[in-house]
């Protein structure tokens, strides 16, 4: 169905070609997954499937890409567009009307349809991805997932025979994700679409896919062969895998099912071992723990972010933050009721929840961007929202969900100087903090040209130059692959070793596992659950991390807790 | 907002028409009649909207625009012969090149009363276009473009589509500036995160971009040559018609064809604008139906404008009540009842039966 | 600051046939507006003074879309139409911030800046576009509409045509576009003053157009009407876009160039065969 000869693609101006040597054929009514660390031209590969490299992009295409028969150097995009149907990362800017139902249609107006054609396959389309009941919405109305769905929705009803995706999951939380993949499914099950899809998250979709194609590193070949073979010799790879590279496993289990079928022997050989048991115990004892230790082998060249920095101390409080019986309420919903949380120095705490939960909420009220209807917030000894901003960014730093929104320069070394002159900081403390967390980011960079890894460390640094003792981070992962997630995981414990209290939103049950002291569940604006991190997740089926379930009843939250246990 | 509403234009023609039928006379009373059919109507049709808010806005221009004119009645009087006079005013001495123009001077009852009847009729048609303008939904009009508009059009709607988010956009970085330590009020920071937000636009232009592309935009209908160059020639060959016209009627010569030859022209236009849709295979998706309701309703707005011209052709001394001498204006039968039928679309309208909450001012 | 070497982009191109088409419409566009002046007492115009203002609205109105109709079929790629769109939404947003403040209109700076590093053909798309959208947006459609958009084309294609598009850079061009910017705004007013100036019955005051009287005569009067009605708000629309202009120029310039550059109007797209 899809067919790249000897593809290498070189946009203008670049030295070397993004990818090269891709050779391989997607069959039809296959699950190709499309998977390696950031940066290789995974969406490089997948635009070339709709014709958008180079016809839209620019550059040299050499080789042959033929979608259904017809080959892209022939058929503009437009021309493709009743075979491929792609949708992006980020569904907002794929909408060209604003209602559901005429985004529905916008293609298919575009390819000249019959309007008894076009009514027919709307009314189809919003039974098979149970968008019914949101026809007449307003796009910009609908939650993440539900916006997926839709752009999906709307590629869909020109009955296009491929559907590329690039990462439709890594901004969505894991019930949306849910949606979405079944929605995939059931295309490639029920219809025999094909479906080449990249994603970070692959602890989501592998079980889904059929194949992978694997771009191990920039500029090299990609393999194809099926999940376990080429999970083998991956250099990304989810929990699962890692856990059974681990205790050896041949073929390695994908999913979490095949896995616990697997890991009798490693329960045996675990038993008795698994501390956290002991741990979740002593629940009110352990939150003013000094952070856990063991975790630290996992980052072997383990050095200082912060050399000799300490955070200044609070001498009034004890706490580094303080929320009493808070409630909010905006545009008359309650956003958050009867929230009370302390939260000391050197703790690191995950809210979680769904989308709407209140999560975001929370760490606003917490920076003073929300001021609370009822109730008390302090940070640091101050009111947040009465606070000058000024004075506040040395008591908290928040990193928003989109980290661009921190970043008004034009270059990072611009970007860092304002942050020195916000902060009162010494010149160049910013630039600094940059070079530590993450060498290689160029002065003269424009921060929008970063990558997703890269801009959030930025932000961070931003945030950091100010020394604040407590550090907000608001869904840090997205968009993250695995390695810029352990580089950040590594980081976040390194300040909490200094005395940093960290309070993450977040949807993403392995960081959350591998980071948090403690887990606050929220529902519906209220706490629903507070305690230590393995007592939380451990209890709950859609907060526990992989290897949880994996090695249940005992209690394990991460690889490199078991990894530890058996050296 | 269902598909159920009625075609925004017979709202348009309903207003037009009123608005020409304002336009037709200077009677205050008719001229008020006409302001509450439509005020009437708007407040019985108009749908819970951000844009039905418009017909407020207009009201007040047409307020704006009527006591400007008295104030400029007032400043610099009237060429007309009054001779009821309210007060004096000091005059000011005008250069020679103000050929005539004076500042201050007499204010007569005539004058202030003629302006505001002129005022009056350019305000009523203000007013009746703001009942346009709260009345039709605007995306569903840019959905009967005709097919040769297809690309402007896309871009109206993706700017109609983006302005809202635009403005969330600078709501949520002029508060991001607080975690930077920098105050998040005042001129200062919206002057500030203006240029992030356009970044932030210009990005989302280039991904769009792709979205529509991948998605058939732009897909064109193979269109003999020959069809191609009739385009042409009827585009061009029209609008060098529509020059030459609007020539004649602007010279004393070109009376007797300045009119035909523009209206020719205009018509191959337009049949060049119809034929060059050709060029786009593109069809619609539940078009608005040009039904029953929307003929009565665009057929009441045209017979009030026939009717109050037949009447001003009939009768002008009763729509146009002199002001030298001053006599107090009657309300002429005939024609207000002609202006009643302005009302029917309050009644065959399909909008929402409960009128919005808040009455025009 | 650099001087950023990035020529002019040509978004949208105007074939001969837009090219006349635009220039035929413009010219029944300027008859319109000058008709006070240029008919005769004898012309038909003159004759109907109180209904040609209406006649020439709507004329126009189907002018301004055939315009529109010529340029669509020469060429409005995806990204020329996702570009005009972005940018008309940002001009519409801005336009609000400035009602009712005696004449603060950052929109004017901002259609300046985007037709001189856009080009002049999507200078003129692009300012029509914005008007029209921001009609739509705040339900401001009235007579004025087709010379605003028409106006506000011309002032942005004028951005567009200013000297040394792809050299000029710097100081010399932030001062090009002020001035430019200064009197376009100047012009702006000017000319919806004398679509809105006919409206006034002839007789019914001395600042009203006379068809008896002579040229001389009625530029005198529609100089006092300009002078009453609108100078001091188009001073204030000037103002703001000298200072707009000079202040946040060079970040908007930069902002705008970065982005045609990421758009690629024109990057050449080349296929070569497999090799080995």
């Amino acid at each position: 169905m899809i067919r790249f000869e000897n593809v290498s693609v070189t946009y203008d101006g670049a030295t070397e070609p993004t990818v090269q040597g891709v050779d391989f054929e997607v069959p039809e009514g296959e699950l190709v997954l499309l998977a390696g660390p950031s940066g290789v031209g995974k969406s490089t590969v997948l635009g070339a499937v709709s014709g958008l490299v180079p016809h839209f992009t620019g550059g040299t295409l050499r080789g042959r890409v033929t979608v259904a028969g017809r080959d892209t150097r022939t058929h503009k995009p437009r021309e493709l567009a009743d075979v491929v149907g792609t949708v992006g990362q980020d569904p907002l800017s794929h909408f060209v009307t604003d209602t559901v139902e005429d985004e529905l249609a916008y293609g298919m107006e575009s390819l000249g349809l019959a309007p008894d054609v076009m009514r027919r396959r709307v009314e189809e389309t919003l039974d098979l991805l149970g968008l019914a009941g949101l026809r007449d919405r307003s796009i910009a109305t609908l939650s993440g997932g539900q916006q997926q769905r839709v752009a999906i929705g709307s590629v869909l009803t020109p009955h296009p025979r491929v559907l590329v995706l690039d990462e439709p999951t890594s901004a969505l939380d894991p019930a949306a994700a849910e949606e979405v993949l079944a929605v995939l499914q059931r295309l490639v099950h029920d219809l025999g679409t094909t479906v080449l899809m990249a994603e970070h998250r692959l602890e989501r979709v592998i079980q889904y896919a059929d194949r992978i194609a694997l771009l191990p590193s920039p500029g090299a070949a990609p393999l194809l062969g099926t999940p376990a073979e080429i999970m083998a010799v991956s250099p990304v790879y989810p929990p699962v895998v890692d856990l059974g590279r681990l205790a050896g496993w041949s073929p390695l289990p994908l999913t979490v099912r095949d896995a616990r079928r697997r890991a009798a022997d490693l329960r045996q050989q675990l038993e008795g071992r698994d501390d956290n048991a002991l741990k979740g115990r002593g629940a009110v004892v352990d939150l003013r723990l000094p952070p856990r230790d063991r975790d630290q082998s996992k980052t072997p060249t383990h050095r200082r972010w912060f050399p000799r920095r300490r955070t200044p101390a609070t001498p009034t409080t004890s706490h580094t933050a303080e929320v009493q019986a808070l409630a909010v309420t905006r545009d008359r919903v309650r956003a958050l009721r009867g929230i009370d949380l302390t939260v000391t120095p050197g703790e690191t705490i995950a809210v979680m929840g769904r989308n709407g939960a209140g999560k975001s909420t929370l760490l606003n009220t917490l920076v003073g961007l929300v001021a609370p209807t009822t109730g008390s917030v302090t940070v640091g000894g101050a009111e947040p929202h009465r606070t000058p901003p000024r004075d506040l960014v040395r008591r908290v730093g928040l990193v928003p969900q989109e980290p661009r929104d921190l970043l008004y320069a034009d270059t990072v070394a611009a970007e860092c100087a304002a942050a020195d002159a916000d902060a009162g900081a010494a010149p160049g403390a910013c630039r600094a903090l940059v070079s530590e967390l993450l060498p290689g980011i160029a002065d003269d960079a424009h921060p929008r040209d970063l990558s997703e890894g890269q801009r959030l460390t930025l932000a961070l640094a931003v945030v950091l130059t100010a020394r604040p003792p407590l550090l907000l981070l608001d869904e840090p992962t997205r968009g993250l692959d695995y390695a810029a997630k352990a580089r950040l995981v590594a980081l976040l414990r390194d300040l909490a070793a200094q005395g940093h209290a960290i309070v993450l939103a977040t949807h993403d049950v392995e960081l959350a596992a591998e980071l948090a002291h403690r887990v606050i569940l929220l529902a519906e604006g209220e706490v629903i659950a507070d305690g230590p991190t393995a007592e939380v997740v451990v209890s709950s089926p859609s907060f526990a991390p992989q290897v949880t379930k994996i090695l249940a009843p005992q209690r394990w939250l991460t690889v490199a807790e078991v990894r530890e246990a058996l050296a | 907002m269902g598909n159920c509403g009625l075609h925004p234009g017979a709202w348009w023609l309903w207003s037009l028409a009123l608005g020409t039928a304002a336009t037709r006379t200077t009677n205050p009373l008719l001229l008020a009649l006409l302001i509450a059919t439509s005020a009437y109507v708007v407040a019985a049709c108009r749908p819970d909207t951000p844009w039905a808010r418009s017909y407020t806005a207009f009201v007040r221009l047409a307020l704006a625009v009527l006591l400007v004119r008295l104030a400029f009645a007032a400043a610099l009087g009237s060429p007309l012969p009054g001779t009821h006079v309210i007060v004096t005013l000091p005059e000011l001495p005008l250069p020679h090149w103000a050929q005539g123009i004076r500042l201050g001077g007499k204010v007569t009852v005539e004058t202030l009363l003629h302006a505001a009847y002129d005022g009056l009729r350019l305000a009523t048609l203000l007013i009746c276009v703001g009942a346009a303008n709260s009345l039709a939904n605007p995306a569903r009009l840019l959905k009967s473009l005709p097919g040769a508009l297809y690309e402007m059009g896309v871009a109206v709607v993706v700017a109609l589509t983006y302005a809202p988010n635009l403005i969330a956009d600078v709501q949520r970085l002029r508060a991001a500036r607080r975690l930077r330590g920098r105050p998040d009020r005042g001129i200062r920071g919206l002057l500030h995160v203006g240029l992030p937000v356009l970044e932030g636009a210009l990005e989302r232009s280039v991904a769009l971009a792709a979205a529509m592309d991948a998605r058939g935009y732009g897909r064109t209908a193979d269109v003999p040559p020959r069809v191609r160059r009739t385009t042409t020639a009827l585009t061009l060959g029209g609008l060098l018609g529509v020059c030459a016209g609007t020539y004649g009627l602007l010279t004393a010569e070109g009376g007797t064809y300045g009119l035909p030859v523009l209206l020719a022209g205009l018509t191959a236009a337009l049949a060049g604008l119809r034929l060059g849709g050709r060029r786009t295979p593109r069809t619609r998706y539940r078009p608005d139906r040009w039904d029953a309701r929307a003929w009565l309703v665009a057929g009441s707005g045209a017979a009030v404008a026939a009717l109050l011209a037949l009447a001003a052709a009939r009768d002008p001394a009763a729509l146009h009540p002199g002001v030298v001498p001053l006599v107090a204006p009657t309300l002429p039968l005939w024609p207000a009842a002609a202006v009643l039928l302005g009302l029917l679309p309050a009644f065959v309208s399909p909008a929402p039966r409960s009128p919005a909450p808040k009455e025009p001012s | 600051m650099t001087g950023d070497s990035t020529p002019q982009a040509r978004a949208v191109r105007l074939g001969p046939r837009s090219l006349t088409a635009l220039v035929l419409v413009s010219a029944v566009g300027v008859a319109a507006l000058g008709r006070p002046f240029l008919s005769p007492p004898t012309a038909q115009a003159s004759a109907h003074a109180q209904d040609a203002p209406w006649f020439f609205t709507c004329l126009l109105l189907l002018l301004v879309a055939v315009v529109g109709a010529t340029i669509s079929e020469s060429g409005l790629g995806p990204k020329a139409v996702a570009m005009l769109g972005v940018l008309a939404a940002t001009g519409a947003a801005l336009r609000p911030l400035g009602a009712g403040t005696a004449g603060i209109e950052p929109m004017f700076f901002l259609m300046v800046l985007s037709g001189r590093v856009l080009g002049p053909g999507f200078g003129f798309v692009l300012g029509a576009v914005t008007m029209f959208a921001s009609a739509l947006l705040t339900g401001g459609v009235g007579p004025w509409m087709p010379f605003q958009m028409l106006s506000m084309g011309w002032f942005t294609m004028g951005a567009g045509l200013l000297p040394g598009p792809d050299r000029l850079r710097g100081r010399g061009e932030l001062l090009l576009l002020a001035g430019y910017g200064f009197l376009a705004a100047f012009a702006y007013g000017l000319v919806m003053n004398l679509q809105g100036w006919p409206y006034f019955t002839p007789g019914s005051s001395p600042l009203a157009p006379d068809p008896h009287a002579g040229p001389l005569a009625n530029l005198a009067r529609f100089a006092a009407y300009h002078l009453a009605t609108s100078l001091g708000w188009d001073l204030g629309r000037a103002i703001v876009t000298v200072v707009l202009a000079v202040t946040l120029g060079p970040a908007i310039l930069k902002a705008l160039r970065r982005a045609t550059r990421r758009a690629a109007f024109e990057s050449p797209v080349t296929f070569d065969a497999p090799t080995g």
